[in-house]
């Protein structure tokens, strides 16, 4: 090992001209006097922020106004009820399908769904509850079923009851319905709302839907005061509202029966203001144009490299620094600060550029209140921009080192980057999932400032994905350089 | 006209990587075709016919991956000469520009319709027995959307061919004629997600390259496409003369 024998002059005149700060000065002073890194530098903070604009012109919601529309959708069984009288029946059972699954007693101005109502009901999540017409809810006593539950009308005005025994009652809450005619619809009542979402695949058409189930109670000691004569006073069953029908076609129909004292009653849907609904991630959806920013980026990253190669200065830079793997380690420095900074000034205005346009689509408060960097998650989005970018950049520069042609080590990143995306489509979804989670673009996860049912990735590890990348990349380039011939 | 056809066709089969980058458009082609065939799940319906799977379109997804070699092979005849300024020696020799680009985009294009061609014939025919154990009724040229669907894939390939050519002689850089490639094709379909607009998402699809030329795939649920199969051919057909003539006027009236 006589090479790493140097002479003392020589030791010192290398340790001034060499260092690591030499070096990075060395390649920032490259990186900044190429023109190409300039243009490449403007387009990718130029097509980022163009694309944010027109994808915000592209978007728009009415979930401000949908705030105020109400779900009126379960299973009824009911007779009518003339003038004043009340509504008894004991809750046996109740399938829990979701925290909010409702079933309980219904006194309703008629079938007509939206039409005034009052429910004493149980929830498997939060208790007993009294609700009447979308916006009066009050809490009764926590715990699933079983329970006594009762409404009494008085007029214009509903108080609903409940109690362990049905001896002694608990007033849980009173409303008045305006517009309740003489004779309403009393009786029993079940539903479930939504589960999740549910997406199938038949080949490559892919259809997403809300999940329903049925949620089945069961009640005895059923007793309507004053009974209505039959006829008229027999028990119906019927669904109120629409008929729901899941992603795979298929409808779902409630069921009402009686046998004996017990009614057993399977209902979806749900009586609810689903207030503010919207579950648009506005913040990531306004990065998007990061999609096409980040063409420029590895460009940038793979001719940083290669383009020493094909000009032949790769010689001159090894010469006068023959520490190969500490160039390597002053371009990934340089590179990884100088794209960080683009990514980060981009999303800035990005977010900040296109709140106005999608402020008047729709995306307002209280649905979409205006993001503030003061919000981790929108924080992380920002900043995660930066280190998206940069990390792809490292992956860029690691293939542009191992390939050392730029053609070759383009095509191989942006295959890397997009056809996953392409096949993901074709692919049973379980596959696709794992496509999603497994290429370099589960970094862009690192823009999630919500959760949505099509998130795959968690933002951080979306981001160690493509860390992985670039770091797996760099190690093999710094082998190779060190190894090979330039 | 006929020299200068037979000087880039020399240049053409005298470079090492050519042959093999028009090997893997087809190779390609097939290999993925066959494999998404093959991961198809097994029809749920009863007689699988009546389930209109689109399998065609799926056994001719290989493109996607084919046409990645398609963008190299296309995109370096043009931006290599620029590369290494052999497009001065090129010029010297024969100073009639247009009959250069011609003569270039045609061999370009007839080697990658001819691999186009292989690569879709013989995806259709090697996922024929893997779709037909899976239960699906067979791929048969007999069928005129399936005849469809591959004239018009092989189509494809060759319009993406001269796409690439005009693309690569407007920008005359590599790195840059295969970044606008890749953006214009994978990338702005990407966006769509993005969009909650459904008429913004439907233009998008109908008006991107790639999602409207690759529309003469289907042959199910025609009616439920933002854009239909020659029409979207013809969108990308647009898209692959307009860069070409771009790249004709700019190499005629441009120092080289």
């Amino acid at each position: 090992m006589t090479t790493t024998q140097t002479r003392p002059a020589a030791r010192r005149a290398m340790t001034a001209n060499d260092g690591f700060g030499a070096q990075l000065r060395a390649e920032w002073t490259k990186w900044r006097s190429v023109r190409t890194t300039k243009w490449c530098a403007f387009l990718a903070v130029a097509l980022m922020v163009l694309f944010s604009m027109l994808w915000a012109l592209g978007s728009s919601t009415n979930a401000n106004e949908a705030g105020s529309q109400r779900v009126d959708l379960f299973r009824f069984t009911h007779q009518p009820l003339a003038g004043d009288g009340e509504i008894v029946a004991h809750l046996l059972s109740q399938e829990n399908t979701g925290p909010l699954a409702k079933a309980g007693v219904l006194i309703k101005a008629s079938t007509e769904p939206g039409s005034p109502y009052a429910a004493m009901l149980v929830t498997p999540g939060h208790g007993a509850r009294f609700q009447a017409n979308w916006s009066t809810d009050i809490a009764g006593t926590p715990g699933p079923a079983p329970r006594w539950l009762k409404l009494t009308r008085t007029g214009g005005s509903v108080v609903g009851a409940e109690s362990a025994d049905g001896v002694t009652w608990r007033e849980v809450g009173r409303a008045d319905l305006d517009g309740l005619p003489p004779t309403v619809e009393a009786g029993l009542f079940s539903t479930s709302p939504s589960t999740g979402m549910r997406t199938i695949r038949h080949g490559g058409n892919t259809s997403t839907a809300p999940e329903y189930r049925l949620s089945v109670a069961t009640f005895d000691s059923v007793a309507l005061t004053p009974a209505t004569p039959a006829p008229a006073g027999a028990w119906t069953s019927e669904d109120i509202g629409q008929t729901i029908t899941q992603v795979d076609d298929t409808e779902v129909h409630g069921s009402g029966t009686q046998s004996g004292g017990t009614f057993t009653l399977a209902g979806v849907g749900d009586i609810a203001n689903l207030g503010f609904s919207g579950d648009n991630d506005i913040v990531r959806d306004s990065l998007g144009g990061i999609l096409i920013g980040l063409i420029p980026i590895v460009c940038l990253g793979v001719l940083f490299m290669t383009s020493e190669y094909a000009k032949g200065t790769i010689r001159t830079t090894f010469t006068a620094s023959p520490r190969r793997v500490r160039v390597l380690a002053a371009k990934a420095v340089v590179l990884a600060g100088t794209t960080f900074v683009i990514g980060l000034v981009a999303a800035l205005i990005c977010l900040f550029g296109s709140r106005p346009l999608q402020r008047e689509r729709g995306f307002r408060a209280p649905a979409y209140p205006d993001p503030s960097l003061a919000d981790g998650p929108v924080l992380r989005a920002v900043i995660g921009a930066g280190l998206f970018l940069a990390a792809l950049a490292l992956l860029s520069l690691g293939v542009g080192a191992i390939l050392r042609r730029a053609a070759g080590a383009l095509t191989l990143v942006m295959a890397m980057v997009v056809l996953p995306g392409v096949l993901g489509g074709l692919m049973p979804l379980s596959l696709e999932a794992w496509l999603g989670r497994l290429t370099p673009l589960a970094g862009m996860a690192i823009m999630q400032t919500r959760d949505r049912f099509d998130y795959v990735v968690a933002p951080w590890t979306g981001l160690a994905i493509i860390g992985g990348y670039a770091l797996v990349a760099l190690t093999i380039a710094a082998w190779r350089i060190r190894r090979r011939d330039v | 006209m006929t020299r200068t056809l037979r000087a880039e066709w020399t240049k053409w089969r005298t470079l090492r990587a050519n042959p093999w980058l028009l090997f893997g458009a087809l190779a390609g082609t097939i290999a993925l075709g066959v494999t998404v065939a093959w991961a198809l799940p097994l029809p749920t319906c009863e007689p699988a016919a009546t389930c209109r799977e689109d399998t065609v379109r799926l056994a001719l997804s290989g493109v996607y991956l084919g046409q990645i070699a398609v963008i190299l092979l296309a995109t370096l005849a043009v931006t290599n000469e620029y590369a290494t300024r052999m497009v001065q020696t090129t010029l010297a020799a024969s100073p009639k520009r247009l009959a250069v680009y011609t003569a270039r985009a045609t061999v370009v294009t007839v080697l990658t319709l001819v691999a186009g061609a292989i690569g879709v014939l013989g995806a259709l025919a090697l996922s024929r027995p893997v779709l037909v154990g899976h239960g699906f009724p067979p791929l048969s040229l007999a069928d005129g959307p399936t005849v469809r669907a591959a004239v018009g894939t092989t189509l494809y390939f060759g319009l993406l061919a001269l796409f690439c050519v005009g693309v690569g002689t407007a920008v005359r850089h590599t790195p840059a004629a295969l970044g606008v490639m890749f953006g214009a094709l994978y990338l702005v379909p990407m966006l769509a997600q993005f969009l909650t607009n459904q008429v913004w998402q439907k233009w998008v699809i109908k008006l991107a390259p790639m999602t409207a030329g690759l529309a003469i795939q289907a042959t199910e649920r025609l009616h439920g496409m933002p854009i239909g199969p020659w029409p979207g051919l013809g969108v990308f057909a647009l898209y692959a003369v307009g860069a070409f003539v771009l790249g004709a006027v700019l190499f005629a009236v441009r120092d080289a």
